[in-house]
């Protein structure tokens, strides 16, 4: 069920973290990812090359990923974009940050694929709902 | 057996790159010291600990993860202002870090880390508390034990408006929902929302490796794309010069050599010469990495050293981005660590003498590494009080390592280099940081194992430099070529000086031995037929200047033949004495690379010929008499 042709961004100053999600998503059947080391390249590829989702972490210099989110959810062509944020933080205040800003998901690390799945299956499924709604 | 079967390549990046992480941390750790309320530091410290916890959940290394969440929260509070900076925590601090690199050492190993020394995490609590010293205080749980259970019923995912509303109370959006979210069940939603499941088992899934390294580091190198890009792009060039070759080959043979094929030839021959050589020297970039990353770890060392000994050092670093060949980077970690050691136990006064001599109180060691031409230098200064010359004359001496005599006819130079002699030591005492005297003969060992050499200049009350030069890779020996008789044989261009010819009325004999005077130095000749152990059949015409760490001499030879870049292929099963490997020159013929240092010893105390038999030519070996 997954459609191979959704494009993924992949943001995480660590590189081992970005090749170990990128490995879950293909492990799912996403293939087509692409990779940023922190917010502003995000911003950067996004604004230049055409996205279906953003996977991002929190903590990373120059642009963390809640501004990132925020700066996704301010731009017009951009605020339409699913952003899971995925974080070693389990802490109450930054769920909540993440829920503030308009994040469409959140996943502790760590994390096993399934749990991947299960919450890309609910985002797609709600975006699906949304379009109709 | 290895705890993380299935995950080596996720463990061999993480090591890496945690590990790189973890010297960046050590380093900004040093600098935090001197400025404690720098945020952005204390911003990036944090960082790198959340980094590494992020990574370490994946691989299930429990209690890495439960040490770097702790420091974590640690920086989390000094960052904001919650806590501040005091020598105490600074301690806990480096000791968390200390305790986190022992923790790679187990990865390494394939073998999952024990659980931190409970004493640390004690102290980490209670810095935490702000109470350190004081009784244990209650800690935040360390964070990923074992996750609550929670029942995941189908389709139970968290609207999160109505999750902000549960956890916050806020009256934004005020639905009828929010009602019906009691604050009590506030916690079940957050951990349903961050999805945690009890049976989430981190490694299971992990990407499959193959290899069964036990020791998990290493093996691999990083390399950045555009060289490889580079790499294949001049591969590729080759093979489309390549074929150009073939069809000329077959036009040639076919008989046909006009001007214009051979001029076409020629073309293809000397694009094919530019692209080999083009293509070497990407390869040996691909083997390139910045000295940085071995520099890194060194501010950290010389800190607690210095600490240690009651000194107030600061090691300064420069030129990190000097690029050297990666197994190179690796036999360099020891030695230049024993020299920074060195420097700050015996190179630095203490304080109180520091003052005495008028010099500011803190004592700078520099690092630095530049490339200079096709050699490396790697220079490790103090500023402390420099070698004394005599002394370390009388010291070898007084432990017999030279006699008198041998003591007064050395120079400076051939002084300083007596601290290189097994079993000397400089220091009247012992320290447990360095001194024992196993040491700086290892270092120079194993600069000289890399094809480098070790020098050492030095003033009085100024300070002491050790400066290390490396040719910059191994693969590619820039070598003289000379003959005897019609023989030829390669020596190291790095060790040779100049060329002169051989007269008869400059030679002189001194204490019966053939010697010349270059310059106002008196230098031995040595001929190399005797060094082989061949006959020396006519005079030497020429001599080569040549210049090792102990002596200057000058090799006598019939002939030269010019320099070449020699690739060295060792002698695997078979390595004659004096012979370091085997070349190929470029009209197919096999060469012989001589390790001079091995000859020199075989020479038996660079005994000379007399002036009459080198002059004679034809007069055989010692043997005679």
């Amino acid at each position: 069920m997954a459609d191979p042709k959704t494009k993924f961004l992949v943001v995480d100053d660590f590189s081992t973290m970005r090749r170990i999600v990128r490995n879950l998503l293909k492990e799912l059947g996403y293939t087509n990812v692409d990779e940023a080391e922190d917010g502003a390249v995000a911003l950067q590829k996004l604004n230049s090359a055409q996205f279906d989702f953003v996977v991002t972490d929190w903590n990373m210099p120059n642009m963390d990923g809640l501004t990132l989110l925020q700066t996704i959810r301010q731009t017009p062509h951009l605020k339409h974009l699913p952003v899971l944020m995925i974080t070693a933080e389990a802490k109450k205040e930054n769920i909540i940050a993440a829920a503030q800003a308009g994040a469409s998901g959140y996943i502790v690390k760590p994390f096993t694929s399934a749990t991947m799945a299960e919450k890309l299956e609910k985002i797609f499924e709600k975006m699906g709902k949304g379009a109709v709604a | 057996m290895s705890d993380f079967a299935g995950m080596e390549e996720l463990l061999q990046d993480f090591l890496v790159e945690a590990g790189d992480l973890l010297s960046g941390v050590d380093n900004k750790l040093v600098d935090l010291e001197r400025a404690p309320d720098d945020r952005s530091l204390l911003n990036d410290i944090f960082r790198g600990f959340h980094t590494i916890k992020g990574g370490a959940g994946f691989l299930n290394a429990t209690e890495l993860v439960t040490l770097c969440h702790l420091t974590e929260n640690l920086f989390d509070k000094l960052r904001n202002g919650e806590l501040e900076i005091t020598p105490e925590a600074m301690d806990v601090i480096l000791a968390a870090t200390a305790g986190v690199r022992d923790m790679f050492g187990f990865l390494e190993q394939g073998v999952q880390p024990q659980p931190a020394d409970p004493a640390l995490i004690g102290n980490l609590r209670q810095a935490l508390a702000g109470e350190l010293g004081a009784g244990g205080a209650a800690a935040p749980s360390p964070v990923p034990a074992p996750a609550p259970v929670v029942a995941t019923p189908a389709g139970s995912e968290p609207d999160w408006n109505l999750l902000f509303n549960a956890v916050t109370g806020l009256p934004v959006a005020v639905e009828a929902a929010a009602a019906a979210a009691p604050a009590r069940s506030s916690e079940e939603v957050i951990e349903h929302a961050i999805g945690r499941r009890a049976t989430d088992k981190p490694g299971s899934t992990a990407p499959v490796g193959r290899r069964d390294t036990e020791k998990a580091r290493d093996n691999t190198i990083r390399v950045d794309t555009a060289r490889l890009d580079q790499v294949l792009n001049l591969s590729g060039e080759i093979g489309l010069t390549k074929n150009r070759l073939n069809a000329l080959r077959s036009d040639i043979l076919n008989g046909l050599n006009d001007t214009e094929t051979l001029h076409a030839l020629d073309v293809a021959v000397s694009q094919l010469d530019l692209l080999v050589s083009d293509l070497q020297n990407a390869v040996m970039k691909t083997r390139m990495q910045p000295i940085g990353r071995l520099f890194q770890k060194y501010p950290r060392i010389a800190r607690d050293l210095a600490r240690n000994l009651g000194k107030d050092v600061e090691l300064v670093l420069a030129g990190e981005e000097t690029e050297i060949d990666k197994t190179m980077i690796e036999d360099l970690s020891d030695p230049i660590i024993h020299l920074i050691r060195n420097a700050v136990d015996h190179g630095v006064e203490s304080a109180a003498e520091r003052r005495a001599s008028g010099k500011p109180e803190k004592s700078i060691v520099r690092l630095e590494a530049r490339q200079e031409g096709d050699h490396i230098l790697i220079m490790v200064a103090d500023d402390g009080h420099g070698m004394n010359a005599e002394k370390l004359r009388a010291k070898a001496v007084e432990k017999g390592l030279i006699t008198d005599e041998e003591a007064n006819t050395m120079d400076e130079r051939q002084s300083y280099n007596l601290v290189f002699l097994p079993g000397f030591s400089t220091a009247a005492q012992v320290s447990d940081v360095s001194g024992r005297g196993v040491g700086m003969d290892v270092v120079r060992t194993n600069i000289q194992k890399l094809n480098g050499s070790i020098e050492i200049r030095s003033q009085l009350g100024k300070g002491t430099t050790f400066i290390i030069s490396l040719p910059l890779t191994l693969a590619i020996l820039p070598v003289l070529l000379v003959r005897l008789g019609e023989q030829p044989f390669a020596v190291p261009l790095s060790m040779v000086r100049e060329i002169l010819p051989i007269e008869a009325q400059h030679i002189q004999e001194v204490g019966g031995r053939a010697t010349m005077v270059v310059r106002g130095e008196v230098l031995p000749i040595l001929t190399l037929a005797t060094m082989l152990g061949w006959p020396q059949e006519r005079p030497p015409e020429y001599g080569v200047l040549m210049h090792t760490a102990e002596l200057s001499f000058i090799l006598a030879i019939d002939s030269f033949a010019g320099r070449e870049d020699a690739v060295i292929k060792s002698l695997d099963d078979f390595r004659p004495k004096g012979v370091a490997g085997v070349t190929t020159l470029s009209n197919g013929q096999i060469v012989l690379i001589l390790d001079m240092k091995e000859l020199l010893g075989n020479a038996g105390e660079f005994r000379g010929v007399s002036r009459s038999v080198l002059l004679q030519g034809g007069a055989a070996l010692p043997a005679t008499v």
